[in-house]
C-alpha cells in the first residue's frame, strides 16, 4: 500500500494492488519526513483498467473474460484498490506521495477506539472494519460478545464498541435515531441489558411492551445472564400510578394537560379548587357540586332547593352547593369545571390513580432497570408526573448534601424511552416535554441522564436534541432526517450519504468524548422481545392449527361422498359439538384436498374424498 | 452560430461526390453477388466457432498465449528536436507478472553526423524498423521465455518481414523449429485482393479498391474469408491470410500466418473470434490488454527525461515553444 497522487495535509489516496480497503478502518501513513501518522478510510474504491466502460465505450462481454480466464489470466487480478484517507491529526505539510502504508498495531490505535473498561462501561457492540487491528488485542476484550448476522451467530473477531458510561458525567444524554427497522428498538435492548449488568438504576418508557428480558434470545444455547432479578416490567394502572394525596397543583395540571393542552380557565379552576392533600374524591366532589350548584343557575334556585329538600341529609348537601356556588362560581366557569371533570374521571378509568410509585422507586434504589409499560398517552401522563417526582427527589438529595442539610438517599439515575418525539415534541408544548427538557439542560449536575431513541429526530424538540452528546444514528432514508441528523451531528457528509444504505444493526455512533464518528454493529442482544413473531407465521400457524383440528375430526370418516356431508355435519355436531353447515364442510375438506392432505376422487356418484 | 466556410463546404461535397462515382460500381452489386464473387475467386465465406473452455484450456496447458505490442512516445518538437521513446511487450496468458519488455530511444542528435537525414519519409522508415524491430526481439524472448502455444503480433507478420528482416528470420526460424504459432492481427487491412481480381476478372473497375472498402458489412458476425493462394498473387510469398468479422462492429480485420503453419490458420481465427468483445472494434481483448499495458504516459516520460537529464540539456534540446506555452 503507497500513497498515490495528490495529498493535502488532510486527506490523501492510498492505492494497493492486493488488498481490498473498507469504510472506516484505520491505517497508518509511514511519511518520510513526518513519521507515522494515523488516519481512516472514508472512502474505498476499486478500478479495473481493462473492465471499466472504456474499452471502445462498451462493457466486455463476459465470455471473453471468461474465456481469458481459461487461458490462464484473470482479469480481476488487474483490479487495483483505491483509498481516501483522512488524517485523524492534520499533518504540518502535505504528506509525501509515495510513502508506505501499514495497518497499525492495535497499541497504536487502542486509546483510540477504547475508552473504558468492560466492567466500567457498556459492551454495546463491535468497531466495524477492524479484524485486522484485533488480531493482537489485549485478552480482556476478546470474546465479549456475538454479533448476529444473515441468521448466523459470529464469534466477535473486531475491536468491541464500550461506551464509557462514565463521560456522560461530562457528556450527557444519548440519542438513538434511525428508521423503522433500522435496529434502534433493538439496539436500545442492548444498552438496556448493558445498564442491567452494570447495576444502573434505570427507568424505561415502553409504549411498545417490547422491553422485557426474561426471554432468552432464540439464537443463544445457554450462556444468558439471567436478568430476572435486574429488572421489573411495571404497568400504567396496574402495579404503579399516581397518589392523588401526594400531588401539588401543578403536578395535577401537569397530568390533566399531559394528553392535550388545558386552557387558561381550566388551569385557574384547578388552582382554586384543589386543596393540599385532597383525595381524588374529595376534590372529584368539590367539583361535581359545585358544577350541580351551577347547572342551577342562581342563588334563588338553590335557596328553593335546601328549602324543599326532601331530608335532612339532601338538605345538608345543597347547603354545601351552595358555599361553594358563592365562593367560586364567579372565577370557575361552568365548562371550564366540566372540563377538568370530564379529563379527572379519564384519568381515574384509566388507573392512574389508584396505585403509587412507591415499587419504582424501590427498584431503582436497589440498581434495577423499571420498565413502565401502558400506551402512549398513558405513559404520557403518567412519565410527566413520575419523571418530575424522581427527578425532584435526587435533586433534593444532592441540594441537601451541598447544604451540608439531612436528606434521604436517591440514586443518580438514566432516563430511557422509544418513540422520544410523542415526549419531547417539537411542534407544541406538552407537560413531559418541560421535565425532559429540564433535565436535558441541568440533569448533568444531579446524575439524572437521558436515552432518547426516535425514528424522527426532526420532529424531537430542538433543544433537547442539542443537549444529546452522543448519537447513535442507524440506517436513515427520510431526507428531512438525514438533513436534521448532519445538521445535529459531526457525521460527514460521505456518512451521512451512507446512511440510507446502512444493514440492521448497523451505526454510526458520534460521541464528543470520541472526537469522531465510530461505525460499529451493535452485538446480538442476550434476550429478545417477547413479540417477535412474524404476523405471517404466526396467520400460518394458526391456519395449520385449525387445519390440523378438522382434520383430526374427519379422519376415521373417510372416505366420504360428497351426497354424504349433510350426514357428516351431524355427525361432527353430535361428537364434537361443532357446528358445521354443508358449505363450510365442502369448503374446509376442499382447502384439505388444496394443501394435498386428502384427495378429491371422481366416482360414478360423484365426488368422493379419501386418503 | 458557427459558420462553416463555403468553400470547405463544397470540398466536402466534391469529395462525397467523387467517392460515389469511384464505388458506383461496387455499390451497384448487390451483396449476395458480392458474397458468390468470393466464394468463388477469394476464398470461401465461413462460419466460425467460438473455442470452448476444453480448447482454451489446453492451449493454456500447452503455455497460454503471448500478446505482442509496441508504442511509441515523442518528445521535444521539430526535427531534429525530439526523443523518440519505442517500448515493446510480450505478455503471456499464463505468466502475468513476467512480460518481456524492451525499450529504445532514438534522437535524430544522437545519430552519427553522415546519418543524418532530414527526409521525413526516412525517419518515419527508421522510426518502423526500431518498433518493428523491438516488437520481434520481445517476441524471440517470449518464445524462450514463455514458451508458449501461440504468440498474437500486433500487426501483419509481412510487416515484420520487411521492417525487420533479419530478426524475423530469426524468430519464424524459432518459431517453426518448436512448434510455436505466430500470426499477426491486422486492425487495418490495407490490401486490395477483391477489388483487384475483379478488376481483372471483370474489367469494369479501374482504380484500386480496398478490401476493407469492399469486405465493409459484407460479412456476417463469425464470418470469415480464407484467402486462396491463386488470388493472393499479388501479396508475398510464403503467408497465409484471412479476412473475419469477429465483432459486431460491421469492419472487418485481416491475420496472415507464415507458411508452413498454414493448416492453423482457421483455429487461430477462431481463437481470435473467441477472444474479442462482440461490442469492440474486432481487436482480440488480449491485444488490447498489452496494448494498454505497453503504452507509457507522456507524463511518465517527461518525468522520466526531467529527472535522468541535466535540466539545461533538456531545456535546450527538447522542449518546444508550444510545450513552454502550457
Ligand atoms: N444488531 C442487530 N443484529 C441482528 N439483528 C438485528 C440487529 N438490530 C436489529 N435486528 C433485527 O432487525 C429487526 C428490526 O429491528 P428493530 O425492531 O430494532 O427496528 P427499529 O429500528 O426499532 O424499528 P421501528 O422504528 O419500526 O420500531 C429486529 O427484529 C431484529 O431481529
Ligand atoms: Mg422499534
Amino acid at each position: 500500500m503507497k500513497v498515490v497522487g495528490i495529498t493535502t495535509q488532510q486527506e490523501v489516496f492510498v492505492g494497493s494492488k492486493e488488498r481490498n480497503f473498507r469504510i472506516n478502518e484505520f491505517l497508518i501513513i509511514e511519511d518520510p519526513y513526518q513519521g507515522s501518522l494515523l488516519g481512516e478510510v472514508v472512502e474505498a474504491k476499486t478500478f479495473n483498467r481493462y473492465i471499466p466502460l472504456n474499452i471502445y465505450g462498451d462493457f466486455v462481454d463476459s465470455s471473453v473474460l471468461e474465456s481469458l480466464k481459461a487461458l490462464g489470466y484473470n482479469i480481476d487480478e488487474d483490479t487495483i484498490y483505491i483509498a481516501k484517507i483522512r488524517l485523524l491529526n492534520e499533518a504540518l505539510y502535505p504528506i509525501q506521495t509515495g510513502s508506505d502504508v501499514r495497518l497499525p498495531q492495535f497499541l497504536e490505535v487502542k486509546d483510540l477506539m477504547i475508552k473504558s473498561r468492560v466492567d466500567e462501561g457498556l459492551v454495546l457492540g463491535i468497531i466495524k472494519n477492524t479484524d485486522d487491528l484485533a488480531k493482537d488485542m489485549d485478552d480482556e476484550f476478546k470474546d465479549l460478545l456475538h454479533t448476529f448476522e444473515e441468521g448466523d451467530l459470529l464469534e466477535q473477531r473486531d475491536i468491541p464498541y464500550i461506551l464509557d458510561i462514565k463521560s456522560m458525567h461530562h457528556y450527557p444524554h444519548i440519542g438513538v435515531f434511525g428508521g423503522s427497522g433500522s435496529g434502534k428498538s433493538f439496539g436500545l435492548r442492548v444498552i438496556l441489558e448493558e445498564l442491567m449488568r452494570l447495576n444502573i438504576p434505570t427507568i424505561v418508557l415502553d409504549p411498545h411492551f417490547e422491553m422485557d428480558f426474561s426471554q432468552p434470545a432464540s439464537y443463544l444455547d445457554d450462556e444468558a445472564i439471567d436478568f430476572k432479578n435486574r429488572f421489573k416490567c411495571l404497568q400504567v394502572g396496574t402495579h404503579v400510578g399516581v397518589k392523588f394525596e401526594d400531588l401539588t397543583a401543578q403536578d395535577l395540571k401537569n397530568l390533566l394537560s399531559a394528553a392535550s393542552n388545558l386552557t387558561d380557565s381550566m388551569s385557574n379552576v384547578v388552582d382554586i379548587l384543589f386543596k393540599p392533600k385532597d383525595s381524588y374524591y374529595s376534590f372529584y366532589n368539590r367539583m361535581q357540586m359545585l358544577t350541580e350548584a351551577q347547572e342551577e343557575g342562581s342563588l334563588d334556585r338553590i335557596e328553593n332547593r335546601i328549602n324543599n329538600a326532601a331530608d335532612p341529609e339532601e338538605r345538608r348537601a345543597w347547603m354545601e352547593r351552595k358555599e361553594l356556588f358563592i365562593s367560586y362560581d364567579k372565577t370557575c366557569p361552568y365548562n371550564s369545571v366540566r372540563g377538568i371533570i370530564w379529563r379527572l374521571r379519564r384519568l381515574e378509568n384509566d388507573g392512574v390513580f389508584s396505585k403509587d410509585i412507591r415499587e419504582i422507586e424501590d427498584g431503582l434504589q436497589n440498581g434495577k432497570l423499571i420498565v413502565i409499560q401502558g400506551n402512549t398517552r398513558i405513559l404520557q401522563v403518567f412519565s410527566t408526573y413520575l419523571l418530575n417526582n424522581l427527578y425532584h427527589k435526587r435533586r433534593e438529595y444532592k441540594d441537601a448534601l451541598y447544604k451540608k442539610t439531612e436528606a434521604d438517599y436517591f440514586p443518580p439515575f438514566i432516563i430511557v424511552t422509544d418513540e422520544a418525539h410523542n415526549f419531547a415534541p417539537k411542534a407544541y408544548e406538552s407537560p413531559s416535554k418541560s421535565i425532559i427538557k429540564e433535565i436535558s439542560q441541568e440533569g448533568r449536575k444531579y446524575g439524572v441522564f437521558l436515552i432518547l431513541a426516535t425514528q424522527r429526530p426532526t420532529l424531537l424538540d430542538e433543544t433537547i436534541t442539542a443537549q444529546l452528546n452522543t448519537k447513535l444514528i442507524f440506517r436513515t432514508v427520510r431526507a428531512s432526517d438525514i438533513q436534521t441528523i448532519q445538521e445535529e451531528t459531526d457525521l460527514t457528509m460521505e456518512e451521512c450519504r451512507r446512511l440510507p444504505y446502512l444493514r440492521t444493526g448497523d451505526v454510526f455512533i458520534s460521541s464528543a468524548d470520541m472526537g469522531r464518528t465510530i461505525f460499529a454493529r451493535i452485538r446480538a442482544a442476550l434476550t429478545t422481545s417477547p413479540h417477535t413473531l412474524n404476523p405471517f407465521d404466526e396467520l400460518k400457524s394458526k391456519f395449520k392449527e385449525d387445519d390440523e383440528d378438522f382434520l383430526k375430526l374427519i379422519m376415521d370418516k373417510l372416505p366420504i361422498n360428497d351426497i354424504e356431508l349433510a350426514q357428516l355435519a351431524l355427525e361432527i355436531e353430535q361428537e364434537a359439538k361443532i357446528t358445521y353447515t354443508v358449505n363450510q364442510l365442502e369448503e374446509k375438506l376442499n382447502k384439505l384436498v388444496e394443501k394435498k392432505h386428502i384427495k378429491k376422487e371422481e366416482t360414478i356418484f360423484g365426488f368422493r374424498y379419501n386418503i | 452560430m458557427y459558420n462553416i466556410n463555403d468553400k470547405l463546404k463544397e470540398k466536402v461535397e466534391d469529395l462525397n461526390q467523387a467517392l460515389r462515382v469511384k464505388y458506383r460500381d461496387i455499390f451497384e452489386l448487390d451483396k449476395g453477388q458480392l458474397r458468390d464473387f468470393i466464394n468463388k475467386h477469394i476464398g470461401q465465406i465461413k462460419k466460425m466457432d467460438k473455442l470452448d473452455r476444453a480448447q482454451l484450456s489446453l492451449y493454456q496447458s500447452k503455455g497460454g498465449i503471448v500478446g505482442v505490442d509496441g508504442s511509441v512516445n515523442k518528445v521535444g518538437g521539430a526535427y531534429p528536436h525530439f526523443i523518440e521513446i519505442y517500448q515493446a511487450m510480450a505478455k503471456c496468458t499464463n505468466r502475468r507478472e513476467d512480460p518481456v519488455v524492451l525499450a529504445d530511444i532514438y534522437s535524430p542528435l544522437y545519430i552519427e553526423e553522415e546519418e543524418m537525414e532530414e527526409d521525413d519519409d526516412l525517419f518515419q522508415n527508421k522510426r518502423d524498423v526500431k518498433l518493428a524491430t523491438l516488437e520481434v526481439e520481445a517476441a524471440i524472448e517470449s518464445v524462450k521465455r514463455h514458451k508458449p502455444y501461440a504468440i498474437l503480433m500486433d500487426g501483419g507478420l509481412i510487416r515484420y518481414n520487411i521492417d525487420a528482416h533479419d530478426s524475423w528470420l530469426e524468430l519464424r526460424g524459432l518459431c517453426e523449429e518448436r512448434g510455436t504459432i505466430i500470426v499477426g492481427v491486422i486492425k487495418d487491412i490495407k490490401t486490395s485482393i477483391i477489388g483487384d481480381m475483379i478488376r481483372e476478372l471483370d474489367g469494369k473497375i479501374n482504380s484500386t479498391i480496398y478490401d476493407r472498402e469492399i469486405l465493409f458489412g459484407l460479412l456476417d458476425y463469425g464470418e470469415m474469408v480464407l484467402v486462396k493462394d491463386e488470388a493472393n498473387k499479388k501479396g508475398p510469398q510464403g503467408y497465409a491470410s484471412v479476412f473475419l468479422r469477429s465483432s459486431l462492429a460491421p469492419t472487418v480485420i485481416g491475420m496472415d500466418i507464415i507458411d508452413s503453419q498454414r493448416d492453423k490458420l482457421e483455429e487461430m481465427a477462431q481463437l481470435v473470434f473467441t477472444l474479442t468483445p462482440e461490442n469492440s472494434r474486432g481487436v482480440p481483448l488480449w491485444l488490447d490488454i498489452v496494448d494498454k499495458e505497453v503504452l507509457i504516459s507522456d507524463e511518465l516520460i517527461r518525468s522520466l527525461l526531467e529527472q535522468y537529464m541535466d535540466r539545461g540539456l533538456y531545456e535546450r534540446f527538447f522542449i518546444s515553444e508550444r510545450d513552454k506555452r502550457n
